[in-house]
């Protein structure tokens, strides 16, 4: 049924598509002699592992591999990283490469383009194999779009049987995972394959560049589509020995809306069937040694939270005051404290840096914006971040607890944030150690005024009688 | 080279023992201080030894207050 309902809008865009380009040079110079996609569709973030054995067939020598992406995708697209492999079997060695969006004049349809650069640029006649991974986001559609409480949740996904690419491809295959076994409807492209979980489309052998043919796939998913629609993360660094960590999120079941009444006898007799696509717990993954955890929202604390530690890592398992179904919303702020010793360090050259991991403490989550304020203590100059990945940076300032000059703080802010992004970033500053004494010397000038008052005081005379 | 931690320049388990201390010796002098202003008559009272004992009892409470907050979790 899925497959009569194919939008127009794709439809027109394949046919476009299928013309082939053979405008730029670089096309005909590589030729792709094996492609194969594996779509891993059984959270709310599309996973595609993407293993590409590629032919220099000019006389040239190339440096960039290009990967193409429909403008729809290119739209939730949010991150993609690219490997080259070295060596055979157990001995093969992985090189991460630089990946940046490109513009090309002569693209179709909108194509975006994303280039590789290789380590090594590759001669003549020479093949290397790439492995690049790419991650979506909401790119599962639920449908029907609203359910009720004992209803399964199903998704659409849409994407092209024949991998989008400005090269030859000799021979592709794509696989998709579906989270269960339960498949509404697929396209049929021949040769197509399905077996438990896993969907095949393929192999297709001499695709011409820019070949495109949707096919859309209606699966079950009742995965939590766990969506923060906003996050600020506050990092308050004090030299005094702790860095405190306050988060404040909005959180949103993203899947399909909520239909009728929710009955909460229902919910709770019997969970395998009411609110299967609800969710009611969710992971923090924190760092470890982690002090004064709290968990509240406006009204005040919320009692149901557990915080599990070890060594490598703090767990902070929270439920938010009510399941949340289908476009139900949360509001709450996560808070910590960290020890100053295991994130500030000091670099060869004099200068101080934090050392902190980026993105969502929040297991399998998708961050649509994601703000993260590094407040420096009070005298710090020259702040400058170390992000891998393009964010947007900008300063402000901040008054605290004894504060006369303000603190500088160093706003970073990003879009479209998932799991991968959960990497070390740095910001670098500059700090004179005898400004640690601007506070306790403040404290003590107030009581010392105090003092010179009572003494100012006994020493005038206000008696009126001479 | 590994990067080199920054530290506390006290530890922080000390906090809540340095203010009892600090917060105590500070409040005896300033006790002292006042003892000293209601008992000496305004002629035979000298100045410079009021300002010592406030300083000195000024500095007590001041880094006592300090340590106070810090150990109360209020990190500034």
């Amino acid at each position: 049924m899925g497959v009569l309902l194919i939008p127009r809008l794709t439809l027109t865009l394949t046919i476009i598509s299928l013309f082939i380009f053979l405008s730029r040079s670089s096309s005909q110079e590589i030729l792709i002699n094996n492609a194969e996609r594996r779509i891993d569709l059984s959270t709310h973030i599309v996973k595609v592992f993407f293993t590409l054995k590629v032919e220099n067939i000019g006389t040239n020598a190339v440096s960039e591999i290009l990967l193409a992406f429909p403008p729809t995708q290119a739209d939730h697209l949010a991150f993609v990283e690219a490997l080259a492999t070295t060596g055979k079997r157990k001995k093969k060695t992985y090189v991460p490469l630089v990946v940046k969006p490109t513009e090309l004049p002569d693209a179709p349809n909108e194509t975006k383009y994303f280039s590789i650069s290789l380590v090594n640029p590759l001669n003549s006649g020479d093949t290397t194999t790439l492995e690049v991974l790419y991650v979506f986001t909401h790119s599962l559609e639920p449908f029907p779009m609203e359910i009720s409480q004992s209803e399964s949740q199903l998704v659409y996904y849409r994407d092209s049987a024949l991998i989008l690419s400005p090269y030859h491809i000799k021979q592709q295959t794509t696989f998709i995972k579906t989270p269960t076994t339960k498949v509404e409807s697929f396209t049929r492209l021949d040769p197509t394959n399905r077996a438990g979980t896993e969907m095949k489309y393929g192999p297709y052998e001499d695709q011409p560049p820019y070949s495109y043919s949707p096919i859309i796939v209606h699966c079950e998913n009742n995965n939590p589509f766990a969506v923060v629609e906003e996050l600020v993360r506050e990092v308050e660094i004090s030299h005094w020995g702790s860095i405190q960590i306050t988060e404040h999120y909005k959180l949103v079941h993203a899947g399909a809306r909520h239909k009728g009444i929710f009955s909460r006898v229902e919910y709770q007799s019997r969970p395998s069937f009411s609110g299967v696509s609800s969710f009611k717990h969710l992971l923090a993954r924190l760092p470890p040694r982690v002090h004064s955890v709290y968990y509240r929202d406006e009204i005040g604390n919320i009692s149901s939270s557990h915080l599990r530690t070890d060594s490598q890592k703090s767990d902070l398992e929270i439920e938010p005051r009510y399941p949340l179904f289908g476009g139900w919303k949360a509001t709450f702020i996560i808070g910590y404290g960290v020890p100053l010793q295991d994130f500030l360090f000091e670099s060869p050259d004099g200068r101080r840096y934090l050392n902190f991991t980026f993105g969502c403490p929040l297991a399998e989550s998708v961050v649509d914006k994601l703000t993260i304020k590094v407040v420096l203590p009070e005298g710090s100059k020259d702040p400058s971040a170390v992000v891998t990945f393009p964010v947007e940076q900008h300063l402000e300032t901040k008054y605290s607890y004894l504060d006369v000059v303000g603190r500088t703080v160093v706003v970073l802010e990003k879009k479209n944030v998932v799991p991968m992004h959960n990497t070390v970033f740095q910001v670098y500053y500059t700090f004179n150690p005898i400004f640690m004494l601007a506070e306790p010397l403040m404290l003590t000038s107030v009581f010392f005024l105090f003092f010179v008052a009572c003494v100012a005081y006994l020493h005038i005379d206000l008696s009126i009688r001479k | 080279m590994a990067p080199k931690p920054i530290t506390s320049p006290v530890p922080d388990a000390w906090y809540p023992t340095l203010s009892v201390f600090m917060l105590s010796i500070g409040l005896l002098l300033t006790a002292s201080f006042f003892i000293y202003e209601a008992t000496s008559s305004r002629q035979n009272r000298s100045l410079a030894k009021e300002l010592i004992t406030g300083a000195v009892a000024s500095v007590f409470l001041g880094f006592g207050s300090l340590f106070l907050l810090l150990a109360s979790g209020v990190y500034v």
